[in-house]
């Protein structure tokens, strides 16, 4: 039997992902989220004067970004259970793996944006009388979180995508409701197609949305002038 | 005010300050000229601390600024510091620039610290460009807030750190007005400069800094007439022949 392309599959499977849709969603912006809080802490931790303390971040970066993310979560939902005797649900164990992962790289852009800023703020901030803590609050942060956001867009972007790997652990997330779909109807070709179609819409919709976020923010006297 | 008592300073093998050895009284302004590398930048940095001396003790205004107990926060707002870049803070205007330190390290209500911050801009000239950002501004006129900036805190020594070495030659002269204006009202300055004009006309002492070392100090009438040091005489013929 010859293969026919029936686009209207495509629109036919759309209504029917969305419950995946959903739980892709859930899954990026509480891992985000969480990944965001974890990635700031953990980014200053890094530049801490502490050797302790930047050592535990290092390690954590290190440990995480070494190592698939795939793994991460077979360990977290298949593994630790076998150790500690209990199973975390599915969609939460989806949104800390997300969150542990993203908040490694995040820690990254973190670190990197507030090094990237002149040491010469700093010595102004110090020299009218600022604490290391004021001076990090008002003049560092607020120059760094500008420089943040087109890697933290790309962060995004990449976790969003990376949702896709936890179908293994039986979240019914986008990718897995396709597959459902396509077990039931035997149209891969169109299926996947709706799937990846689904997908492209919510990674512009980030990189619209911190295009927007990134101009709000853009250097006040730069966009004036 | 600031009394300076044989400090050394070194970067790793590399000994910027050997033995350095100041007083400042309170109202004289004083120039420190030297060739670059030769530790007047570090010398001025070692008064509030932005560099730690390596031995040696700092007295500023009676704190004993190498003393673990002192509150460097507080000496440093005894000591304002002007640096070469500026440093202003760019996502701030030229108002909030001045008022950040009144407010957040005085407790100024802000309502208090912007009055402040009108007066400060109006008497370096920038009244009009309260509202603008750094990047709005010329380098004279982020040079003069950062001036501004730092007199917001009430100093009581002014350090001036290059002030007007990145600037285009015909901005030079509306910072140096600023600061000759500051001199004229009695402020205690140090200044690190290659100003010759500015050290003979506003100084009361120019001090000569080579090798780590205060190689010569004098008033600048017999500084800049009679150099005794042959490497004073040297950079003098240098930088004058440039002027």
């Amino acid at each position: 039997m010859a293969f026919q392309f029936e686009p209207a599959v495509i629109l036919e499977t759309l209504p029917m992902l969305v419950r995946g849709l959903w739980y892709t969603v859930y899954l990026t912006v509480g891992g985000l989220f969480f990944g965001f809080l974890l990635g700031v802490t953990t980014g200053l931790m890094k530049l801490a004067r502490r050797v302790a303390i930047s050592c535990i971040a290092s390690g954590y970066i290190e440990l995480i970004r070494g190592t698939p993310m795939l793994v991460q979560a077979m360990f977290l939902y298949y593994g630790l259970p076998m150790a500690v005797g209990m199973r975390i649900p599915p969609l939460l164990a989806g949104i800390i793996v997300i969150a542990i992962n993203s908040g490694a790289y995040i820690a990254e852009i973190v670190r990197g944006a507030i090094q990237s800023i002149d040491p010469g703020q700093t010595e102004a901030g110090r020299s009218i009388g600022l604490t290391r803590a004021q001076t990090m609050r008002y003049i560092i942060w607020p120059q760094a979180l500008r420089r943040m956001i087109p890697p933290l867009g790309n962060q995004f972007i990449i976790s969003l995508k990376d949702t896709s790997l936890l179908m293994v652990i039986g979240v019914g997330e986008l990718l897995r409701t396709g597959q459902e779909i396509v077990a039931v109807t035997f149209r891969a070709f169109e299926v996947y197609i709706a799937v990846a179609l689904v997908y492209l819409a919510m990674t512009i919709s980030i990189s619209k949305v911190l295009r927007m976020v990134e101009s709000r923010l853009a250097s006040p006297g730069r966009s004036k002038q | 005010m600031i009394q300076i008592r044989n400090i050394y300073k070194k970067f790793g093998e590399l000994e910027v300050l050997k033995g350095i050895s100041l007083h400042i009284k309170a109202g004289e302004v004083v120039c420190i000229i030297g060739p670059s590398g030769s530790g007047k930048s570090t010398v001025l940095r070692c008064i509030n601390r932005l560099e730690t001396p390596t031995s040696g003790t700092v007295i500023v205004d009676g704190y004993d600024i190498m003393d673990p107990r002192t509150d460097i926060n507080a000496v440093r707002t005894e000591a304002g510091m002007v640096f070469q870049q500026f440093n202003l803070f760019p996502h701030m205007t030229a108002l909030e620039n001045v008022t950040l330190g009144p407010i957040k390290v005085r407790g100024m209500k802000p309502d208090e610290a912007s009055h402040l911050g009108y007066d400060l801009l109006t008497k370096v000239g920038l009244a009009a460009k309260a509202q603008n950002y750094p990047d709005q501004l010329s380098g004279g006129q982020k040079q003069r807030v950062a001036i501004a900036r730092s007199l917001a805190l009430q100093p009581k020594v002014m350090l001036f750190d290059e002030p007007t070495s990145a600037l285009d030659p015909e901005l030079v002269g509306e910072v140096l007005d600023v600061m000759k204006k500051l001199a004229i009202e009695g402020m205690t300055m140090v200044v690190v400069t290659h100003e010759m004009g500015f050290a003979r006309e506003v100084a009361d002492r120019v001090i000569f800094i080579d090798g780590g070392q205060i190689q010569e100090q004098a008033p600048p009438h017999e500084f800049f007439a009679q150099p005794k040091h042959p490497r004073l005489r040297d950079f003098l013929s240098k930088v004058v022949g440039q002027g």
